[in-house]
């Protein structure tokens, strides 16, 4: 525990760290203002399919809608921010040489790198949850409360979630969203123990979560086969909360899966680390 | 040559009279109808919209506002919807009578009403009318190509005026494109259609009770010249 703190204490003391927060807030802060200053043209935009059969009355446009928006939009964005430390958090022990002292200290390599690896994941629930509380809140204030309506994409379908239900629903597919974040946070401390600048595990990272995003994304056959094997097929899994009904066992087998993932990446990383050769 | 003209433009003339021998007695019928207020229920049966419920009031002024006040997110269908008497005006339709039959005892016609000025609106209705209370009973409308909807009432009687009491609207519409960049489809591959069924209920109808013109000119107020 003290080491995991200690770890905590060094990620949170380098400035770098503060770069997702604050591109976060930035992000957030401009599309809800410019929202605020369309709103019109945006909800028209968002709901034209819909608009041409029903009149829609009421804040459509509220604080949840502007959360649930600004979500979906960043989904892709978030993993880099999360490869920022993630990725970093071994390999700098190796680009800074502080390494070999870091291993001749009497914790175990596994307290050691287990300490890392907690702290990866400390970072990457902290930076979600900065997204939620800023999204939120800001949302809240600007737009007001109110019903959520989910529109997916432009297409006739539409989700009403009542107003009493958002926040338990919010609650829910930010964990989700946490629990996402973490496969990319595994994977980009992989690549952090495999290298010994903090580039390489950054861009790979990065790479993987692209490649993988475009290849479950392509509409063809063969594509949609391999889809299922990618974890990024799973990684928006935090978007069911938001359907009625909500479809427990599909949430389920995706935490499921994205958990082996999580799991598999450490021990991988665990063993890779055990066994790094430092003498040469 | 002149003569078989002038005979198919009378019997033309003579139809087209005829029908609108139909749409004249519920204009009059609503002629004092000025304005009204209801609660609105709106169940929607449709798969691919799952909403719960909505509320709503509606306020309605002849002859062609109309406005919500829900303190919560309300949809509303845009055709079909709600009672607007004055919406078949005879110099904005050509009408023809399709048919005359007996439906449940009662005497109907089917009047099919193409927009004189399809710049304006290309709706065509086909309206089913009780010519024993001269209540439009059924409206089919047709917004644009492939778009259909099929409004069902049922009336009650308020304040000397039959209105509404339950509309049941049977949608069957295109599913819209995606606006930016067009998804992928395999070929052979058919749009997908919307079916469903909107039920909607009113009560607590207050009649003539001088809205004022002011209350429609704020935000959520609708004028529509072609909904029914």
């Amino acid at each position: 525990m003290k080491l995991f703190w200690l770890e905590t204490y060094k990620t949170f003391s380098r400035w770098r760290t503060y770069i997702s927060f604050g591109f976060i807030a930035l992000i957030v802060i401009l599309t809800e203002v410019v929202m605020k200053l369309s709103a019109d043209e945006i909800l028209y935009r968002m709901m034209r399919s819909f608009q041409k059969d029903f009149l829609i009355f009421g804040n459509v446009l509220n604080g949840w809608f502007i959360t649930a928006f600004i979500m979906n939009s960043l989904h892709i964005h978030i993993p880099f921010l999360i490869t920022l430390v993630a990725g970093d958090i071994v390999s700098s022990e190796a680009t800074s040489g502080t390494m070999r002292l870091l291993l001749i200290r009497p914790p175990s390599r596994s307290k050691i790198i287990t300490a890392k690896y907690l702290t990866a994941l400390f970072y990457t629930t902290g930076l979600v949850i900065f997204l939620a509380l800023i999204c939120i809140s800001f949302g809240l204030i600007l737009f007001g409360s109110g019903d959520l309506i989910i529109h997916y994409e432009t297409k006739f379908r539409i989700v009403f979630i009542p107003e009493a239900e958002v926040p338990v629903r919010m609650l829910l597919a930010f964990a989700a969203a946490i629990w996402s974040m973490t496969v990319v946070a595994s994977l980009a401390f992989l690549f952090s123990t495999l290298a010994e600048n903090s580039i390489g595990p950054i861009i790979g990272t990065m790479a993987v979560v692209i490649v993988f995003l475009v290849i479950g994304n392509f509409p063809f056959d063969f594509f949609r086969l391999v889809s299922p094997c990618l974890f990024t097929t799973y990684m928006i899994f935090w978007q069911r909360f938001f359907d009625d009904p909500i479809p427990w066992q599909e949430i389920g087998r995706s935490a499921m899966i994205l958990g082996f993932h999580s799991v598999g990446l450490f021990l991988m990383a665990f063993t890779v680390f055990n066994r790094k050769d430092i003498k040469s | 040559m002149a003569g078989i003209l002038f005979l198919l433009l009378s019997e033309l003339i003579q139809a087209q009279e005829d029908a609108f021998r139909y749409l004249d007695p519920i204009e009059r019928k609503y002629s004092e109808l000025k304005d009204y207020m209801v609660d609105v229920k709106v169940h929607f049966d449709i798969e691919t919209l799952k909403a719960p419920d909505m509320q709503a009031k509606l306020y309605f002024k002849a002859p062609d506002k109309m406005k919500v006040k829900s303190p919560k997110i309300f949809f509303f269908p845009k055709e079909g919807g709600y009672f607007n008497p004055s919406l078949f005006k005879k110099k904005e339709f050509e009408v023809k009578l399709l048919e005359r039959l007996i439906l449940d005892g009662k005497n109907v016609v089917r009047l099919k009403l193409t927009p004189t000025d399809t710049g304006i609106s290309n709706k065509v209705f086909v309206l089913t009318i009780d010519t024993d209370r001269n209540l439009i009973k059924e409206i089919k409308i047709s917004p644009s190509e492939g778009r259909e909807i099929k409004a069902a009432i049922e009336y009650g009687m308020f304040n000397g005026f039959e209105l509404p009491i339950r509309i049941d609207l049977q949608l069957d519409i295109p599913e819209g494109e995606p606006s930016g960049m067009r998804e992928f489809t395999q070929f052979g591959q058919r749009a997908k259609r919307i079916t469903g069924k909107v039920q909607i209920t009113y009560s607590n109808y207050k009649v003539n009770s001088g809205l004022s013109d002011e209350m429609f000119k704020e935000k959520d107020s609708h004028q529509s010249k072609s909904s029914p």
